[in-house]
This record gives C-alpha cells, structure tokens and sequence, in this order.
C-alpha cells in the first residue's frame, strides 16, 4: 500500500517537474513565479509522510534495515552537497549547475537509501524485499523507466530542450537495465533446483 | 545467539509466514531470526516465548562469543 502511494506521488512529481515548473522561469509576477517553482514540492512531502507512516508501521528489524538505508543515504548526499557548496562557492560551478545538484538530491536521497537498505536487508537473509511485494522491483523500475521515457519524449518533442531529454532519456536506460537485472535475478531465484 | 524457534515452528506445523502472522512481524524477520542473523529484541523475545509456552532460556542459547 505504501509503495503504491509513493510511486504514485513520484510519478506525479516527474510530471510536475517536467510540466509545471517550468513555468516558473517563464512567469513574470512573482507570486505564480513562487508557485509554479514549488509545485514538485507538495508531492515530495507527501512521500515524506508516507515514508515515515511505513517506517512507523514496520516490524523491529524492518526498522533497523529503514535506519541503515536513511543512514547511509544521508551520508551520501551531505558528501555530495558539501562538495557541490564548495565548488560553487568557489565559482568553479555555476549557479543553474547547482540549482540542478540540489534538484536531484531528494530523488538521489531516495536511490541510496533504497540501495542501502536492500543491501541491508539481504545481510539479514531477507529476499532484497520483493518476493513478498505484490509488486516486485524490476517492474516498480520498469515503470520508473518508462515515467522517465515519457519525460524525455516531453520534453524533447513538446519543450524542445534536446539536451535535457537526453538527460532523462539516459536516466530512463539506466534504469530499465537495472529492471532488467532485478528480473533476471528474480527469474533465477523461481527457477526449479536441477536434479 | 543461537536459538530453537525452526524446531518449535516445525513442531507446530507453521509456515514462517503462520509464525510472523502469530507474532505480527514480517516473513523476513522470522527468518532472519531462525537462521541467528538478527537478535530479537527483548519484548520480541517474550513474545515468541510465550506463544511457544516455553522460558526464553530455553529457546534462545548464547552462542560463541
């Protein structure tokens, strides 16, 4: 139920982000100027809550696998965002560079922690988490992947912004192919022991 | 730690899903337990000793240290 809501809430986002704000460097006045810009915002912080009524539902050692996967997702991205401060307080980045970086640390933020938690769950003889999901990860990622297809086929053919669709479009394989991975995985884990 | 809970699940013909039901924890966890790579806590601990009506001494046994 919470997965569902929070792929739900990120699909919206992907979509205000390639919609909606937008319109934030095209509007003039600054009140739609502020509220186009924090549109992404609003799904963000329903994912928070949901994250957190998951956490507080989750059994002792699902909570510890959460606290592994925060931890070492808030380690990751403090690194990146100091070392993306320091590079821009040095001029050695540009501003629109650094706006990007801190666009992308709530997703990246999201990533780690679903890496680092898999990982942790697996030390503690769990399935990586998708045996018992009724939606297995490498189609929660196919569905990312194709989300982020769509995003790059906006932006390109709609926007006209070449280079961001290459971008996405990059995310969107990156993506299939770890789907890919997981499936195969997945496929090997149901395959009868031979005789 | 080492500790008997596949024996007394075994026993009572329980799948690990029936035990995290009866326990209200996830499949991985009893699991993770039963093959020793998670310590429960201590009110999980009572919790498995009181469904399987046995001390919790005699279910779980320190291991090597």
């Amino acid at each position: 139920m919470h997965d569902r809501r929070i792929m739900i809430a990120m699909t919206i986002y992907v979509i205000v982000l390639v919609c909606v704000w937008p319109l934030a460097r095209a509007a003039v006045e600054p009140v739609p100027k502020i509220g186009y810009a924090l549109t992404p915002v609003l799904p963000l912080l329903y994912v928070i809550w949901v994250m957190g009524q998951k956490i507080l539902h989750s059994d002792e050692l699902e909570q510890r696998t959460h606290l592994i996967g925060i931890g070492v997702a808030a380690a990751a991205i403090s690194v990146i965002s100091i070392v993306s401060g320091f590079l821009a307080a040095a001029n050695a980045m540009t501003l629109d560079a650094t706006a990007a970086v801190l666009m992308w640390i709530f997703p990246l933020m999201m990533f780690v922690y679903g890496a680092a938690r898999s990982y942790a769950a697996r030390r503690y003889g769990g399935g990586a988490c998708d045996e018992d999901e009724r939606l297995p990860l490498y189609l929660r990622l196919l569905w990312a992947a194709a989300l982020f297809a769509l995003a790059a086929a906006y932006l390109y053919f709609h926007s006209g912004r070449g280079d961001a669709a290459e971008t996405v479009l990059g995310m969107a394989v990156a993506i299939a192919c770890g789907s890919a991975i997981f499936a195969v995985r997945r496929w090997r884990r149901q395959r009868p022991p031979r005789e | 730690m080492n500790n008997h809970v596949r024996q007394l699940r075994e026993q009572r013909g329980w799948s690990q899903g029936d035990l995290a039901e009866h326990l209200d924890v996830s499949r991985q966890t009893v699991n993770a337990i039963e093959t020793s790579k998670y310590d429960p806590s201590l009110p999980l601990a009572f919790r498995i000793a009181k469904l399987f009506r046995q001390p919790i001494e005699s279910i779980f046994v320190p291991g090597k240290d």
